[in-house]
């Protein structure tokens, strides 16, 4: 890749000003580090996993408010994580993480076993029993 | 470029870098007096691989990974150049940071393997639950931790922020994953490093009798993508293709799933050995990452379903079988050139 073929498209930039570093071919046939601007086709990925992401999380919110599901599965999805790791994280075995992903069963939960949730997830103990009313502001 | 203090006073010189492990790896060495390039690092490694790991999955999508194992880089890399190091992992988060504030304050400054998502700084765009970043702490401030990030920037991070990285169990749990070197040797044997990265490279891409390792699993993978259409349907195959994608662009690989970065290695190496071979062999990598552009390009156009005739799923397949094939002429012919460099 010569440094004129970096791309440099001209993308919404997300990483305050950083650009990524390409290595490529200067004048002298010496490589150099260049910074990109952005791709349309790195962008268009990210963007589609990104929206899936967050398609995910807004469905398991309204699945939530629908009585569904427990407030327990919008946070896990809100982080990333999986039942094996939100277990792992919380010193929970995953078959609890899993039922606790009920909300008939999420509701009797007491408090010791919240307590571990909300430090897990990085959250309150209030928070972790609600769910936002309105789609996650980002 | 921007400088920064480590504990002892001793100015650190951050550098853009364009993946993290090699970025980490090369400023310890740069910060110990050995002036040593990101490439270079990457290719004494034996950074350049290919394993496609269907059984692993992050975020409900199998791991293709255009590098060796998180961590082997700086291993080899260290164990070649002749340094002496130490690598450690924690059960306990609480002795990972007491042993971490330690080593701080003697004056090294410390390589980390961290979790994405749980990194403070990093922009809500960006976070994934990857366990596999690595930062650079340089010294411990009043209010946490003053990080240098080689693919981003000088950065601040909260103490907590910094245990949940380093200890949040995920897929490839990091566990507190800590690494320095005690003492570099201050002119180390370069060439004969190079060799040896280079024949482990040529090894693990050629010879690993398992059809999902190096130019074996490229083809492998390939026949997968021909035939996903028909076997998952074509959302859940293009989900997986852009899945694939990032490998190859996204995760700070410096362009073409680290080819273009390889290039640069054999680029320096001819430099190096004064070899007209390795040159050459430079320009072909450079050709084979063109070739992984081509098909991020061509995925990408399959995925956003334009050009229905020429972006399919059979074109895609066709790209990485190219590669393959360039792939192995490339490594047999490093493997030939090898033998005749002396260190």
């Amino acid at each position: 890749m010569k440094i004129n073929e970096v791309p440099q498209d001209d993308v919404p930039d997300y990483s305050q000003g950083i650009k990524k570093g390409n290595y490529a071919l200067d004048d002298q046939g010496k490589y150099v580090m260049v910074p990109s601007k952005g791709w349309v086709i790195d962008e268009q990925i990210n963007k589609m996993a990104y929206d899936e992401y967050q398609d995910k999380v807004e469905e398991t919110r309204k699945a939530v408010l629908a009585g569904q599901k427990s407030p327990l599965a919008y946070y896990m999805e809100l982080r990333q994580m999986i039942p094996k790791f939100l277990g792992k994280t919380a010193g929970i075995a995953t078959f609890r993480v899993k039922r606790h992903l009920r909300p008939e069963i999420f509701s009797k939960l007491n408090d010791s076993v919240l307590d571990k949730y909300a430090k897990a997830l990085a959250i309150t103990r209030e928070d972790l029993k609600i769910v936002p009313q309105n789609s996650y502001e980002r | 470029m921007t400088t920064e203090l480590a504990t002892n006073g001793k100015p650190f010189v951050h550098q853009q870098a364009a993946h993290c492990e090699t970025g980490v790896t090369s400023a310890l060495f740069r910060h110990q007096g050995v002036d040593i390039s990101e490439p270079m690092i990457f290719g004494i490694g034996s950074g350049i691989f290919f394993g496609y790991l269907p059984f692993l999955k992050l975020s409900h999508l199998p791991i293709t990974a255009f590098r060796s194992k998180p961590g082997s880089v700086f291993r080899k890399a260290a164990k070649r150049l002749g340094a002496s190091f130490v690598i450690k992992t924690y059960r306990d988060p609480q002795k990972g940071m007491d042993e971490l504030r330690q080593v701080l304050k003697t004056g090294k400054i410390v390589g980390l393997a961290t979790n994405l998502y749980w990194l403070p700084y990093v922009s809500e765009r960006h976070r994934h639950n990857f366990s596999g970043h690595n930062i650079i702490v340089l010294r411990e401030t009043d209010c946490g931790f003053r990080i240098c990030d080689p693919t981003f920037a000088l950065v601040d991070c909260t103490a907590d922020g910094l245990e949940r990285a380093r200890f949040v169990p995920g897929p490839l749990n990091p566990r507190g994953h800590m690494y320095y070197t005690k003492s570099v040797n201050p002119h180390p044997d370069l060439r004969g490093a190079c060799i040896k990265g280079m024949k482990d490279s040529c090894n693990a891409m050629l010879k690993i009798p398992i059809p999902i390792f190096g130019v074996r699993g490229i083809r492998f993978l390939a026949k997968r993508v021909v035939k996903s259409p028909d076997k998952l349907g074509f959302q859940e195959a293009c989900r997986n293709l852009a899945g694939l994608v990032r490998w190859v662009e996204e995760t700070g690989t410096g362009g073409a799933g680290f080819r273009y970065m390889y290039a640069a290695f054999m680029h320096e190496a001819a430099g190096l050995f004064g070899s007209a071979e390795l040159a050459d062999l430079a320009e072909e990598m450079d050709a084979i990452g063109n070739n992984w552009r081509d098909f991020s390009v061509v995925s990408a156009r399959i995925i956003k379903k334009r050009g229905k005739e020429e972006a399919t799923f059979v074109k895609a397949g066709e790209l990485m079988l190219t590669c393959a094939n360039r792939e192995e002429a490339f490594f047999n012919n490093l493997q030939k050139v090898v033998r005749k460099l002396k260190a």
